[in-house]
């Protein structure tokens, strides 16, 4: 290496001046571009409602770094784009900086100050380091052009399941043609940009300045070689080089200029979108102020601004598309294609100047960028698309507000709204009488105490399915037995329970929902204990991360690490291990709502099974279908149930004995599924508690007897 | 314009009911209170009217009973009603239909609808006569069973379906003023969203007492109704039984039950 000031790149080395002058006016011009661009996203974000998310802006920036740093969300389920999204990044990145150290100096320090710094040894570092980014960045390229044309993912497809062919947005081939002048623009500037580097090399190939150096920039001197041998000289090489540069300018000014209106601006709202992320997306659905007249979203300036820069950071790479239940089996909804939709409906009405009038602004509907009821209504909240999307876009709490808006319009299926209206007047879904709601404990050899009278440990909320479904009802039983072999005390709120709210939230009835918890709130705080536990899910949920903003905080935890705890103290003694080869299936609610992944699998090891994972376990846990208030939606006819395909799913597992589940709605929907799927008598559905019980008490329940 | 819809709140049974020690009705303690089934409908056919928007049409709803009654007229004003009234006083415990028939005639006087609407029957009583007997008491022609409606606000007259046995529709056109009470499938009732129930909450729930429409405690009541309960009872089951043996212990056995019912 050589520190002398010689060492450095040419710049405007023989333009004429009014060249540098019409450079730097293209340049301010492309910059004004580019901030009028950011000005209009902007103006549309502020047209949205507020959001609260301006807290802990620190901590929310260095989530978002680490975020794209590691490119963490990014390689999941899709490691070779995640990585070659990764070499583009950095790519574009360093050569960002690369020119910003250019303008650094050359624009501001030199003339200001009269400071240089790049040449020497920084100067062939910096060029090194350039170099491999550019090379990194057409590489990545190179591998996303051909993951496009020829990996025919499905995920890439943009047709949609929910428009008809023919419909103006039906393929969104224009989606398409951007993606492609994207590449391609991005690419030719790299490429370019090498080849301009190889010119100059031949072009100054006499000064040893630089051509003596010219292998810290690996890339153009291997091209200047190459060059040379086709027989390119140094004069040749002068006289190209003007109508290449001004190529490579002109097309980088053109892309920055783009950025706000095109696709590339995911640079900017992906980034953001993360920083906003709210880490209990749909976990915790939004609560309606309560001086807001209508509840939900009905019109696109309903939304947040939060809302509309997710939105636009969607880089429709179809991740959620995928990993969504109701798309897997032909419903007419893609969480991407929602998120599409109303990113379209809210750059066509929110971009003006003027905001159109209220009616244009109506997001329901069958027109362009209107979401369908049949779409928001086949979502079952199972939250896969919110977890799965790199970029922190956040679908479910979307569907939800609107589905809001569509319960007050009355415009649902007649069977739920028959369920809500039960749910009102009984509540439970069941339609049963309060009074019968601890029916199940008659059958029990000893009393259990009732919490609402002394005080207890556990208070043991037991929720709808558990407690009314005869089939759940046994699982109840066994689960009150395994408390009281173990010697913990524990209580019910008997006829004073009231279904949780988990999915009347999740159907969008925010009224019933606030009636509800605050019922079941008041009724807890009346009672004495130190936490509470649950086999249910979807009351472990709402009542974990949704009453508090009630009001209503309180320990909770699902059975299944109650249990394990139990094992491993000893308060559960297991007489018998089992040997069954079996399968788990993560419940929404426990994985991926509220991350109990690990204690079911451990206790199924502690019982001794052999435990054999589906293809999607775990965050990518397949939804049974039931979420959502979907369970009282019937299902179309004709058309697969999403238990049906989970139950394919569990059926290519060789030798599987037992299909094992820890929540009451699992257990109902595969057992459904498993006698409509055509896999009864090869494999049978268990609540793990089952599957404990035949441990603890060397009894197999009569008419479950598991073949072995 | 205005529309004046009857409703009232019925009660539904819990499993496991007792009958009141009195005999003469089920124990409150296992009744379940709701807005009857057939007023649904009759106030969504009001509301259909009222937004079909070719003039300016007033919804009022109007029920006899006690205070827990406001939260089915919340329910109402929830769907989208004006107005709600609720008439009580004690002395009205135990009116049978025709007398209820009376008091809402009184305010049908006092508020001057175009139309009312009534359910056909109440799920609980099932007299299917208290549209009827209003209209008697204002002396306005009324349909009952109405299936269809096909009314212009303001118009003279009305054409009514009338749902008779046997599949068999009758197509009537009535005069207006008329009280027609409707019947369940006439429309699609809407959804009274919860948190629309609790925004009616803000609506004013006009409390009427008999005086403030011209009655007095000797128009209503048990004394003042021309029918009242006697008893209120589940008929014993499982009366029927095999009579086994030769023919002779069979005629045997016979005499001994017919002389047991008799009393012998």
């Amino acid at each position: 290496m050589d520190n002398s000031k010689e060492i450095t790149r040419v710049l405007f080395e023989n333009f004429q001046p009014q060249a540098i002058h019409l450079f730097y006016a293209i340049g301010y011009l492309a910059i004004a571009v580019f901030i009028y661009g950011v000005y209009v996203q902007i103006r549309k974000y502020r047209r949205g409602k507020p959001d609260g998310s301006w807290t802990e802006l620190f901590k929310r920036f260095v989530e978002m770094v680490k975020t794209m740093a590691t490119h963490r969300t990014l390689v999941r389920r899709d490691k070779s784009a995640g990585r070659a999204h990764g070499l583009i990044f950095l790519g574009f990145v360093l050569l960002f900086i690369g020119t910003a150290t250019i303008t650094l100096e050359y624009d501001i320090l030199e003339p200001l100050f009269g400071i240089k710094f790049w040449y020497g040894n920084f100067y062939l570092l910096f060029s090194l380091v350039l170099d491999l980014a550019g090379l990194g960045l057409i590489v990545g390229l190179i591998y996303m052009m051909y993951r496009r044309k020829w990996l025919h993912l499905p995920k890439l497809d943009y047709k949609r399941v929910d428009r008809q062919e023919g419909d103006p947005d039906f393929d969104r081939s224009q989606y398409r043609r951007e993606d492609w002048a994207f590449l391609w623009s991005f690419i030719l500037i790299g490429i370019t940009g090498f080849i301009l580097e190889a010119t100059r090399l031949v072009w100054l190939n006499d000064r040893p300045a630089v051509w003596d150096y010219r292998m810290w920039s690996p890339v153009g001197a291997l091209l200047a070689h190459i060059m040379q041998a086709l027989g390119m000289t140094s004069e040749s090489a002068g006289a190209f080089r003007p109508y290449l540069w001004w190529f490579h300018g002109l097309l980088s000014l053109t892309f920055i200029a783009c950025i706000p209106y095109t696709k590339i601006k995911h640079i900017f709202t992906a980034a953001a979108s993360l920083m906003f992320k709210d880490p209990l997306a749909g976990r915790r659905l939004p609560k309606v102020p309560d001086d807001q007249k209508t509840a939900g979203y009905k019109t696109i300036t309903d939304l947040t601004w939060k809302n509309l820069l997710h939105l636009d950071a969607c880089t429709k790479c179809g991740r959620c598309q995928e990993a969504c239940p109701a798309n897997a089996v032909g419903a007419p909804l893609s969480p991407r294609d929602v998120i599409l939709s109303l990113r379209e409906f809210a750059n066509h009405a929110l971009s003006a100047k003027e905001l159109p009038k209220e009616a244009e602004l109506d997001i329901h509907g069958k027109d362009v960028g209107q979401v369908f009821m049949e779409t928001l209504w086949s979502c079952r909240t199972c939250l896969a698309c919110v977890e799965i999307c790199p970029v922190a876009v956040e679908h479910v709490p979307i569907i939800v507000q609107m589905r809001r808006n569509l319960v007050e319009a009355g415009e649902m299926e007649p069977l739920l709204e028959k369920t809500l209206q039960t749910i009102h007047k009984t509540g439970n879904s069941f339609g049963e009488s309060k009074r019968k709601r601890a029916n199940w404990t008659k059958e029990l050899p000893f009393e259990i105490k009732d919490a609402r009278a002394e005080p207890v440990d556990v208070l043991w909320f037991v929720g709808d399915y558990a407690s009314f479904d005869p089939r759940n009802q046994k699982v109840t039983q066994s689960f009150a037995k395994l408390m009281h072999h173990a010697g913990v005390n524990f209580g019910l709120l008997f006829e004073s329970e009231l279904n949780a709210g988990n999915d009347v939230r999740r159907v969008g009835e925010e009224g019933l929902y606030e009636l509800l918890a605050s019922s079941n709130i008041g009724t807890l705080q009346a009672c004495d204990f130190a936490s509470i536990v649950t086999t249910d899910p979807h009351s472990f949920n709402t009542i974990r991360n949704e009453y508090p903003d009630f009001g209503g905080k309180f320990e909770i935890e699902h059975y299944t690490t109650l249990v394990k705890r139990l094992i491993e103290t000893g308060q559960v003694k297991l007489k018998k291990k089992l040997d069954y080869r079996v399968t788990f299936h993560d419940p929404c609610h426990l994985g991926r709502y509220n991350k109990g992944f690990d204690a079911p699998r451990e206790v199924i090891k502690l019982l001794g099974c052999e435990l054999v994972e589906m293809g999607r376990n775990r965050d990518n846990s397949f939804c049974c279908g039931a979420g959502g208030g979907r369970i009282w939606i019937p299902d179309p006819v004709g058309i697969e149930k999403p238990s049906a395909n989970r139950m394919k799913e569990a059926g290519q597992i060789e030798g599987l004995q037992v299909f094992v589940v820890s929540c009451p709605k699992d257990l109902t929907m595969f057992e459904d599924a498993l006698k409509t799927s055509g896999f009864e008598g090869q494999f049978v559905v268990r609540e793990l508690i089952e599957l404990i019980d035949e441990c603890i008490e060397y009894e197999v329940w009569e008419d479950s007897a598991v073949t072995a | 314009m205005k529309i004046l819809v009857a409703v009232k709140q019925v009660a539904a049974l819990d499993e496991d009911f007792e009958i009141r020690a009195d005999e003469k009705d089920v124990d409150e303690d296992f009744l379940l209170y709701d807005l009857n089934e057939w007023d649904d409908f009759s106030l969504e056919e009001a509301m259909k009217i009222k937004e079909a928007g070719t003039t300016e049409v007033e919804v009022v709803v109007v029920s006899v009973g006690p205070d827990r009654v406001d939260e089915s007229l919340r329910k109402c004003l929830a769907k989208g009603a004006d107005r709600a009234i609720r008439v009580w006083d004690d002395s009205i415990e135990g009116s049978d239909a025709i007398a209820i028939g009376r008091i809402l005639a009184a305010i049908a006087k006092k508020e001057a609808p175009d139309m009312i609407f009534a359910g056909v029957q109440s799920s609980d009583q099932a007299y299917a006569s208290t549209g009827i007997s209003t209209a008697a008491y204002l002396n306005w022609p009324h349909a009952a069973v109405v299936a269809d409606l096909q009314y212009q606000p303001g118009n003279k007259s009305a054409v009514v379906r009338r749902e008779l046995e046997g599949g068999l529709l009758q197509e009537v056109e009535i005069n207006c003023p008329a009280v027609l009470t409707i019947q369940l499938g006439i429309n699609k009732p809407r959804y009274a969203s919860l948190r629309g129930i609790k925004q009616a909450a803000a609506k004013p729930i006009e409390e009427v007492t008999l005086a403030d429409i011209g009655l007095s405690g000797s128009d209503v009541g048990v004394g003042n109704s021309m029918s009242h309960v006697r008893r209120m009872y589940i008929p014993a089951k499982g009366r029927a039984e095999m009579i086994e043996g030769t023919i002779a212990e069979q005629a045997a056995k016979l005499i001994q039950i017919m002389n047991e019912f008799k009393g012998v």
